[in-house]
This record gives structure tokens, C-alpha cells and sequence, in this order.
């Protein structure tokens, strides 16, 4: 059904990171946040997609936020590394999502929403560290490479699925050896993120737990945010819900805390 | 959200977090509408990987319940739950608990009438006296040896010998069960239990597709287990013997085990027995004679008068059928599945060792059977997908060889239905050796194609 080759085609045809893009985050890695802002000017793509994410409500802006500069200055550095970061794994999207009833817009509240409670999250854990900041970025890759493996065989997977309760991940893991997350692994790698970044998405798939315990830990954040954001009737319909298995196990020892973070009663 | 049917169980599996957003939007009007019109003993609702919920949550799924109660009369509730969640549930609908709540999907498929498991021990622990009896008689009728703990520190007490049970049972809620007519297979006899006055929800609650599945795929005794029938109308007097008829197109045999006539009129025994039904004191009076059994048809699915020919339109489709069983092998395994031979003949299986086998049948437009063989170590890889581990658990092989062939069945639906031919899939049934299928297909006439795959050979049969 879905062959190691299939994959290493899809990770062969992963354009290098734009180079914009890539000079924007060296800058912003250095602090520079007004030379950032000027190079990132020059990518219309890319100053629309910061323009329509950070004026989404669950930022809280009063007036609308237009102007780069204005907008990393809000962000500050962390922030906008993450910001640029979900842009880039925008990039792998599909214009048409067919598997999961996603679109573009739908698929930036999610990154918008993901963003915004990992903030929350590490500002909660006190932990400054824009890597792990940039880290939630990665997660919605599982979603697009989901879709971009699986399309063709929604027919033969949902056949599949009405027999045995098997998620994406375990099909894809049973069949070649391989998972999704491995596969963000490889995102991440070819378009040299933090490995920092891939560990942590590593560790949230619930399924393969970090040795380090810093990094698990951040694992079972991730992993719990990831579904209490999947809980959503939106993303319900979209039947994203059970695209990875829930490790319920994995996340115990941090729910209470998680709960009472997010306020939820 | 469309649920995963097994042994007659369906089971919807939402995963994080229950509110009274989120549970509405798991169920759209077609789950629904799919859900409620599922022949299955059992509609359930998993909180394996479920986080939190409330009660919001839980009610949305409660009005399906509701639905299905009204349309269908399989049990319906919530499974897969630690004490806390078990609790918190009791707490929400306190005396309006009309559900049933079920601590593991294992548990629930004792009280699954289709479950085919049955004599385990099994210890079984409520605090309310009369949720015991409840689950006792439950699971007696079902088949099992129940121990019933009196008190919390009895079944504390108990429960540490855990070599003495097959399972234990608590944090356990019945609520309205299934009404069908139950049923287990022994053998190569189907028995169903009825109970109480039958009237015309007979039609209802007896699952006939299931009958019809059964008499395709070469079951020849028929049982009605009827020790608890009160009594019975006219209209169940007429169902009865129209299922005799059918019965006697396949040259099969019904029989009535326990059946009184003090409430119900004597000259309906009479009609019964001229429609060509068998009564019997016991139970015992038929499976352990085996001269009877064999006399009956049970000992053997061969005996098969009218036997049908392969016609056109079956033979006409045979591309579909074959891509059917190609594509889900190729699926299921990753690796190309190759068509070497095709003949019309009676099946012939060269080497039967080591080998197991799974047939599904089909129905509607069209109706025949497909037989797969395969030497077991074959059906071993093309189930790994399913299992998802390495097993010789023969038991664990064939039932997900049947899902397997549930998927080629399911598979050759939609082929079909793209060519405007609409047929239904039965049950698939699982053979443990080759003998055991020859009985049911030895004599009759198909289409046998040889199919490579990895160097190996399997076999597919297509019959009616």
C-alpha cells in the first residue's frame, strides 16, 4: 500500500527551505529583529501568512497588526522563529487536502492555536528556549505527510479502518518500519532545524518516549495539547481526531496540571 | 466517526477530550444513520482514550442510544473505563441508567449472544445485589460458570487467585440489554435461544440474514433453544414455519429443545412439525447423540441437495472478485500478489498440511461464496498488518484471517457497486484445516485461481 520508496520520494521532493526564509531566521537568531523584519519584507508569501496569523483572535491583538517589523517587535524573537517556522511547514500543504477535511484556513487556525498553548505551556514550565518554542511548528507536519502518503488509498485505508481501530502512524509504522514522525524527523533535518526540535515531536508521537527527561516531558505536553486541540468539533469533522493514536498512559502524570492550565472544569 | 464491528459488537472509539462540543460533532447525520440500521447484538462507545468528559458529552451519544433503542434492539452503552470514570458516569445519570456499562470491550463481548467463547469462570463482583443476579443469569445464559462474590472483601479475596478465572468482572452496569435471539454455534450447529412470548417482534429480533448467512455457508442443524418460551402467537407460528420452508430449499433441519405447550395452543406443535421442525426434551438429547447429529446434518455441512451452479453473472465478475482478493493480500502486506492459473472445476488443494482457510459470502444482485486457502504461514503475513505482531496463535490467526476476508468482501462491495450491482456480505467463517472446508465446498463446481505471492501460492475459489 505504501512503500519505503513512496516515502523517500515524498521526502525527496521537499524543496530546500526558501532562501528568505532562511536568511530571515539567521537574523532573528541573532537578535536582530529590524534587519529580519526587512529581509522577510521581501517574501509577499510570507509577510501575508505572518499578517493573517498573528491577527487571528487567540492573539489578542486590539488593532490589526500589519507591518513586519511591528510584528516581530509583538512576537519578540522566540515567537517569531516559531511563527516563520509554522510558514515553512504551511509550504508542504496540499492546495486540495482530501483525506482530512482541512483547508488552508482551517489548517492555520490549528497552527495559530498549537502555537499559542505551547506558549502558554512553556511560559508555565518557565522555559525560555526558542528551539523548544519552534518545536510545536513541527508538529502539524504528521498531518500534512498523513495526507500526502495516504491519499491515494483512502478507499483501501478506510476499508481497513472499519475492520480494526488502526491509526495512520501504526499502518504506516506495520508496513514499512517507518513512522510519521520519522518522517517530520526528516523534514526537520533537510531543512536544518534545531535537533532539539525533531527529539521533542519524537517524544509527543507518545509512542517512542525520549531518554532524555527534559525532552519527554515536553513530549507529554505536546502529545496532550495535540489532542485537546484535535477535540475540537472543527477538527473533529476534519477527522483529525484519531489520525494518531491518543497514549493516555504516556500523559497521566501531567493532566491534572495540563487541566487546570487550560482552565478546563 | 464510524465504529469498528467485531463479534457482533460495534464500538466507536473518540479519543481526548468529551464535551458538549466535541461530542456532537463525532456523530454526523450519516454515522448515525449507518449506526442505527448495524445488525449487531451491541452498540458501545470506548472511553479507552478518552481524558475527560462530562455529562454533556456522554448525552450526545446517550440520544443515539436512544435512536437505536427505538429502531434496533441491540444493547447499547459505554466500555473501556477505570473505577474513576466508572464512578463519575453512575454519578451523572444515578437512577436513569437505562445503558449498560462495560469496564473492558472483553467483558462486553461475554454478554455478546454471537460471542463464541463460552464455558470461562468467571468472578463477578457488584455492589448492588441485584446488578449480581443480573450479570450471573446474563452470562449463565450465555454459557459461562459464574462465581459471584457476596461482598467486597469476599471478591477482594477471590480475586487474588486469578489462575481460578478467566475473568473478573466489576465495575460492571447492566442496563437494558439486547433483545435478538441469541446465538452460538457448536460445532456445525447453530443454536438460538428464545425466551418468553413470541409474537410478531419475532421478525424483529431474530437476526435472519445472519440464518441465511448460515445456510450459505453450510450450516445444516438449526436449534431453538426454547426451555424459557412461555408461550407464542400465531404470528410467531407463521414466521416458524416459513423458516422451515427456507430451511428445507437447503436441506436443513430446525429443531425446538425444551419447547412447552401448556400456554399455547397444542395444534401449533402440530403445524410446526408438519412445516418439518423437530421437537426434543433437552439439548443433550441432540449434541451428545452423535447418530442424531450426523441423521441431522450437523456432523457434516456436505449433504447439500439442491446444490447450485456457478452462473454468468458470477463468472462475469470474476475479475472483480479476483482484484478484490488482490488488492487487500497487496495491502495488507506490501508485496505483489500474482494470478498464475484460473480453471472452472471442483476444488482441488494439493497438499491440504498446514494449511487454514476463509470464506465469505455474498448476496443481493449477485450471491455466491469466496474461499481463500492458504498454507498458514501465508495468512500469517498477510495478517501481520492486523495483528501487528509476530504470533503462532492459530486461535489469533483465523480471527483476523476472518477480518481479512471482511475486508476482501468489503472490497468486492464497492468494486460491484461501481458497476450498479449491489450485493451485502455475510459473516466470514474460518476453517481450521482443509478437511473442515471441504465439507462445505468439496463437491461443488467454481472458478479456482492460483495466486502467487513472495514465491508462495494460495488458493481462491469462487463458488455458489
Amino acid at each position: 500500500m505504501i512503500t519505503k520508496d513512496k516515502i523517500e520520494s515524498f521526502i525527496e521532493k521537499i524543496p530546500p527551505s526558501p532562501k528568505i526564509l532562511k536568511e530571515t531566521i539567521s537574523l532573528l537568531n541573532v537578535g536582530e529583529l529590524t534587519k529580519a523584519a526587512k529581509v522577510a519584507e521581501g517574501d509577499l508569501a510570507l509577510k501575508a501568512y505572518l499578517k493573517n496569523i498573528v491577527n487571528k483572535p487567540i492573539y489578542g491583538f486590539k488593532n490589526e497588526v500589519s507591518d513586519i517589523s511591528q510584528i516581530f517587535g509583538i512576537l519578540g524573537v522566540s515567537l517569531s522563529q516559531q511563527t516563520l517556522y509554522n510558514y515553512m511547514i504551511s509550504l508542504l500543504s496540499p492546495n486540495k487536502w482530501v483525506l482530512f477535511k482541512l483547508n488552508a484556513k482551517l489548517f492555520h487556525e490549528l497552527q495559530a492555536n498549537l502555537s499559542k498553548k505551547w506558549e502558554t505551556i512553556l511560559k508555565h514550565l518557565k522555559i525560555d528556549d526558542k528551539n523548544i518554542y519552534a518545536a510545536i511548528s513541527l508538529l502539524p507536519a504528521s498531518i500534512i505527510v498523513t495526507e500526502a502518503l495516504f491519499v491515494q488509498k483512502i478507499d483501501d485505508v478506510n476499508l481497513l479502518r472499519t475492520t480494526k481501530a488502526l491509526d495512520f502512524n501504526t499502518i504506516l509504522i506495520r508496513l514499512c518500519g517507518v513512522s510519521l514522525f520519522d518522517v517530520c524527523e526528516q523534514i526537520a533535518q533537510k531543512w536544518e532545524m534545531d535537533s532539539k526540535i525533531s527529539q521533542i515531536v519524537q517524544a509527543s508521537s507518545g509512542v517512542k518516549p525520549s531518554d532524555n527527561k527534559e525532552i519527554n516531558q515536553l513530549g507529554k505536553w505536546m502529545h496532550l495539547l495535540l489532542f485537546y486541540e484535535l477535540s475540537k468539533p472543527a477538527f473533529i469533522e476534519a477527522r483529525l481526531n484519531d489520525f494518531v493514536d491518543f497514549q493516555i498512559e504516556y500523559i497521566e502524570d501531567i493532566y491534572n496540571e495540563f487541566a487546570s492550565l487550560m482552565e478546563i472544569q | 466517526m464510524k465504529p469498528v464491528v467485531k463479534n457482533s459488537i460495534a464500538v466507536f472509539s473518540p479519543q481526548g477530550f468529551l464535551d458538549g462540543n466535541s461530542a456532537g460533532a463525532f456523530l454526523c447525520i450519516e454515522d448515525i444513520e449507518a449506526t442505527v440500521n448495524l445488525k449487531v447484538d451491541m452498540i458501545l462507545v470506548s472511553l479507552k482514550k478518552v481524558v475527560f468528559f462530562n455529562r454533556n458529552g456522554l448525552d450526545t451519544f446517550i440520544k443515539l442510544f436512544y435512536k437505536i433503542r427505538k429502531n434496533n434492539h441491540a444493547a447499547v452503552g459505554f466500555c473501556d473505563y477505570d473505577r474513576k470514570k466508572y464512578v463519575a458516569i453512575k454519578n451523572f445519570y444515578q437512577d436513569e441508567i437505562y445503558f449498560s456499562l462495560f469496564k473492558t470491550l472483553d467483558i462486553a463481548y461475554l454478554f455478546s449472544s454471537s460471542f463464541k467463547n463460552q464455558n470461562k469462570n468467571i468472578l463477578i463482583y457488584s455492589s448492588d445485589r441485584s446488578q449480581r443476579t443480573a450479570i450471573a443469569i446474563e452470562l449463565h445464559d450465555n454459557g459461562h460458570n459464574t462465581i459471584i462474590a457476596q461482598s467486597l472483601e469476599e471478591f477482594d479475596d477471590k480475586k487474588e487467585k486469578t489462575n481460578l478465572y478467566d475473568y473478573i468482572i466489576d465495575s460492571t452496569f447492566l442496563g437494558q440489554m439486547g433483545q435478538k435471539v441469541a446465538t452460538r454455534v457448536t460445532g456445525n450447529a447453530i443454536i438460538y435461544t428464545i425466551s418468553m412470548f413470541l409474537d410478531v417482534e419475532i421478525s424483529n429480533k431474530f437476526n435472519i440474514e445472519y440464518h441465511n448467512n448460515s445456510l450459505n455457508v453450510g450450516f445444516r442443524l438449526f436449534i431453538f433453544d426454547a426451555y424459557k418460551v412461555i408461550s407464542m402467537n400465531i404470528h410467531a407460528l407463521n414466521f416458524f414455519s416459513r423458516l422451515a420452508s427456507s430451511a428445507a430449499e437447503y436441506n436443513a433441519t430446525i429443531c425446538f429443545v425444551g419447547m412447552k405447550f401448556d400456554k399455547a395452543p397444542e395444534t401449533f406443535r402440530d403445524t410446526l412439525e408438519d412445516s418439518g421442525i423437530l421437537f426434543y426434551e433437552q439439548m443433550d438429547d441432540i449434541l451428545q447423540n452423535k447418530e442424531l447429529l450426523k441423521e441431522l446434518g450437523a456432523s457434516s455441512a456436505s449433504n447439500v441437495k439442491n446444490k447450485r451452479v456457478l452462473n454468468k453473472e458470477n463468472v462475469t465478475e470474476l475479475p472483480k472478485f479476483i482484484d478484490a482478493t488482490v488488492i487487500t493480500i497487496e495491502m495488507m502486506t506490501n508485496a505483489k500478489a500474482i494470478k498464475e492459473s484460473a480453471s472452472v472445476q471442483k476444488l482441488i488443494i494439493n497438499n491440504k498440511e498446514g494449511k487454514i482457510a476463509s470464506s465469505i459470502g455474498y448476496y443481493g444482485d449477485i450471491d455466491g461464496m469466496v474461499v481463500l486457502i492458504f498454507p498458514s504461514g501465508i495468512a500469517k503475513k498477510a495478517c501481520e498488518l492486523l495483528i501487528g505482531e509476530n504470533t503462532d496463535d492459530l486461535e489469533m490467526i483465523l480471527d483476523t484471517l476472518a477480518e481479512l476476508v471482511n475486508i476482501v468482501g468489503g472490497k468486492i462491495k464497492t468494486l460491484l457497486a461501481d458497476e450498479g450491482i449491489s450485493v451485502n456480505i455475510t459473516l466470514p467463517r474460518t476453517y481450521h484445516d482443509v478437511d473442515s472446508l471441504l465439507e462445505v465446498v468439496e463437491n461443488r463446481k467454481g472458478v479456482q485461481v492460483d495466486l502467487s505471492f513472495n514465491g508462495d501460492t494460495f488458493l481462491f475459489f469462487l463458488t455458489r
